[in-house]
């Protein structure tokens, strides 16, 4: 039809999803986990309940208003759906709770883990444990590692470290927000809303931002995300196009400007890390 | 028999010669004789004339390669036999234009000659060229030698098969298809409109990518003396939009999209991708106000191309509400959902000056979607201009199956008020084919 070239059926490309190897605890090779296309979920027999968490992880400020203060969506941070490497994923995340956080200093499970998001980056309030809402995250959450052999390890990572020996300058760091980050996040960090009020780009500071509890409110937590996922749309690779561009000292700089702007306080700050063991760059 | 065999040979290899010969009379007619020029002396204006002049014609966009020297040669072009690559215009020389003479420069620019008067491939657009003065080339000529950094860089020959690698018989094509002539204003338009037809038909050489080619690849109408002219084509795997008067035209531009378009590679709306790119990038950024406002005046008054609709079937826009509830079990809102709702949006309408809208976006409207299947495919940065802090690229999805792409396309182009022909897993294959197939440009690096 197009460029007189003649294509037989047989020679459709299949899909190429991305695939991370699997080892046992002991190392053996458990073969690889295949991220699943979304058109997999009808497959389920609780299809409805995981298309809904993934609406309301896409969408949850426009979905869970009661419970998201900031402009904020959890997909905000988790990028394509959680389903990107180095994006914060949920790819493995159901197999890695309940664990024991230094934060919180105790054992924490995937729902108080959610809730704490709820409390800290979404600056809002828990959704009841038991709430179809919170069921059908998990449910979406489960449903991308159903297909992980329990105790694998898969080669994923949800957060790359930058390099934390480096000094943070905040004066390069507001170039640094100008030049890359401010298009879509504003000059005052507003972020922007498309006609309908719904949230584009999420606010970086000001009263509509995550609060100070939030890991993205650190300064080397934000600076491995801005790393390796920002700004989207800049490179052919990946969902989001993201990340790549910034030097370690950028993703640095710019983090500290950002995160050290005012923002939402945090109530129970009181009782973050009561066994001591505090990161440097908590923020209180 | 043996008599007959001897004298078909001798027919023939009479026949060859005489039409060899006759190419090298078409070339030696199409010449301008060498000019006696006195020890030329170029002032800054001239010079400056010439790189404004050079920017219109967009000389950069097919004589450069991404990230090496410009103006030094080596970007593939793909035809249907082969390769062909753009030569080394830098004033080297060894390997570039250096010892052209002015007359030379003309000859080449104007009429499809080179030096040593063997005729240039029709990829050169000296069909368009053709109308432009002796002066412009003066001054075109005078940037080239004076301000264009000399780089060495050898030509690279074509990957055409021998008998096409012969350039002789282009000299009939020549002959037959790129009349040498004058611009011919129509009094029926007003002095801008006819500054923005001669800008469209002559150094734009918007005709080049947007009038459809025959069967020899000869535009089917150089000015709008046809309403083929400027009415959409196909070209190196992109779909070169129609720029008249229907609603896949530039019937829902207005005069200020254009030239914002021109100047910005954006609109609210839409954002120049694939080789249009390239035309923001090195050429229309640059035009002055008067020549933008004449293009678009010009563009805007053409009429509608034959056969093509002049309005969308009504469509209430369902689409948005329904992605917005979650509810849908539809393979092609699933996808969607997963690879471009972030930067598309619920409503199709992108994010203004950031990523195009999807919904009523005549690039994505077009009959023919082979530009949506590639960029689909490969990804696609905007121009970068002094308009906006940041181009941004659009990822590749060339790890999705064709089946799965043919379903986004196909959800795409007919969701929200859109409506489009469908296109198949197999319309995706042969794109993805076509384009592993592309011949890499020619680096020093």
């Amino acid at each position: 039809m197009f460029v007189g070239s003649t294509v037989t059926a047989n020679e459709l490309t299949e899909a190429d999803p991305d695939r991370f190897a699997m080892v046992d605890k002991e190392g053996n090779d458990l073969g690889w986990y295949t991220v699943p296309s979304d058109l997999e979920i009808l497959k389920e027999p609780n299809s409805d309940e995981i298309m809904y968490g993934k609406l309301l992880l896409n969408e949850t400020k426009r979905m869970l208003p009661d419970n998201v203060g900031a402009t904020m969506n959890c997909n905000s941070c988790h990028v394509a759906e959680g389903k990107a490497n180095f994006g914060a994923p949920y790819l493995t995340t159901s197999h890695q709770y309940p664990k024991v956080m230094p934060r919180a200093g105790k054992m924490v499970d995937l729902t108080g883990r959610i809730n704490g998001c709820f409390q800290r980056s979404m600056n809002g309030k828990p959704l009841h444990p038991e709430s179809p809402e919170m069921k059908a995250m998990l449910a979406y959450m489960d449903w991308l590692s159903q297909s992980q052999p329990e105790g694998a390890k898969v080669d994923i990572i949800n957060a790359p470290l930058v390099d934390e020996s480096l000094v943070p300058d905040p004066v390069n760091g507001q170039l640094v927000y100008e030049a890359q980050c401010a298009t879509c996040h504003g000059d005052q960090g507003e972020g922007l809303k498309d006609k309908r009020g719904n949230l584009i780009f999420p606010p970086l500071w000001g009263p509509e931002s995550f609060n100070i509890g939030a890991g993205m409110a650190r300064t080397y937590k934000a600076a491995s995300f801005v790393k390796f996922n920002m700004p989207m749309a800049v490179s052919k690779e990946g969902a989001w196009g993201q990340g790549g561009v910034l030097t370690d000292q950028e993703a640095i700089d710019v983090s500290e400007y950002f995160t050290h702007l005012p923002r939402p306080d945090f109530e129970g700050k009181v009782n973050d890390w009561p066994n001591g063991k505090k990161p440097k760059d908590a923020r209180y | 028999m043996k008599k007959i065999i001897s004298w078909l040979v001798a027919i023939g290899v009479i026949g060859f010669l005489a039409a060899y010969a006759g190419s090298s009379f078409i070339m030696k007619s199409r010449k301008a004789p060498e000019s006696e020029v006195a020890a030329l002396k170029y002032d800054e204006a001239l010079i400056k004339k010439g790189e404004y002049l050079a920017r219109l014609s967009d000389c950069a966009a097919c004589h450069s390669v991404p990230g090496d020297a410009e103006y030094a040669g080596g970007l593939a072009m793909q035809t249907p036999f082969g390769a062909i690559y753009s030569t080394n215009i830098t004033p080297d020389a060894e390997t570039g234009i250096g010892n052209y003479s002015l007359t030379e420069f003309t000859n080449a620019v104007k009429h499809g000659v080179r030096k040593d008067n063997a005729p240039l491939y029709p990829a050169m657009p000296y069909t368009s060229y053709t109308i432009m003065s002796d002066d412009d080339m003066q001054a075109m000529y005078a940037y080239f030698m004076e301000k264009v950094p000399a780089v060495k860089k050898a030509n690279a020959p074509s990957t055409f098969p021998w008998v096409m690698s012969m350039r002789w018989p282009v000299a009939y094509w020549q002959f037959l298809f790129s009349p040498i002539r004058d611009f011919e204003p129509n009094p029926a338009l007003t002095e801008l409109e006819n500054h923005g037809a001669y800008l469209v038909e002559g150094p734009g050489h918007c005709g080049a990518c947007h009038t459809p080619r025959g069967i020899a690849y000869q535009e089917k109408a150089l000015s709008n003396d046809s309403d083929l002219y400027l009415s959409g084509a196909l070209i190196d795997g992109w779909r070169a939009k129609s720029l008249r008067g229907e609603v896949q035209g530039l019937k829902l531009w207005s005069d200020g999209d254009i030239v914002e378009f021109l100047k910005t590679g954006r609109t609210d709306k839409v954002i120049a991708f694939g080789a249009m790119t390239d035309v923001v990038e090195h050429s229309s950024q640059y035009w002055s106000e008067r020549d933008l406002n004449a293009t678009a005046a010009y563009l805007k008054q053409l009429t509608p191309a034959p056969n093509k609709i002049l309005e969308l079937p009504k469509k209430e826009d369902t689409t948005t509400d329904l992605l917005l509830s979650g509810k849908y079990k539809d393979p092609g809102a699933i996808l969607y959902v997963e690879h471009c709702y972030t930067c598309h949006r619920a409503d199709g309408e992108g994010v203004s000056r950031i990523f195009p809208a999807l919904n009523l976006n005549s690039a994505v409207l077009a009959n023919n979607a082979q530009s949506v299947i590639q960029v689909t495919l490969e990804g696609g940065k905007m121009p970068e201009t002094p308009a906006d802090r940041m181009a941004f690229t659009m990822p590749a999805f060339n790890h999705l199956s064709d089946d799965e792409v043919a379903i986004i396309i196909n959800f795409i182009r007919n969701s929200w008020n859109n409506t489009s022909p469908e296109v198949s897993a197999e319309d995706v294959a042969e794109i993805r084919q076509f384009l592993r197939h592309k011949a890499p440009n020619i680096t020093l690096n």
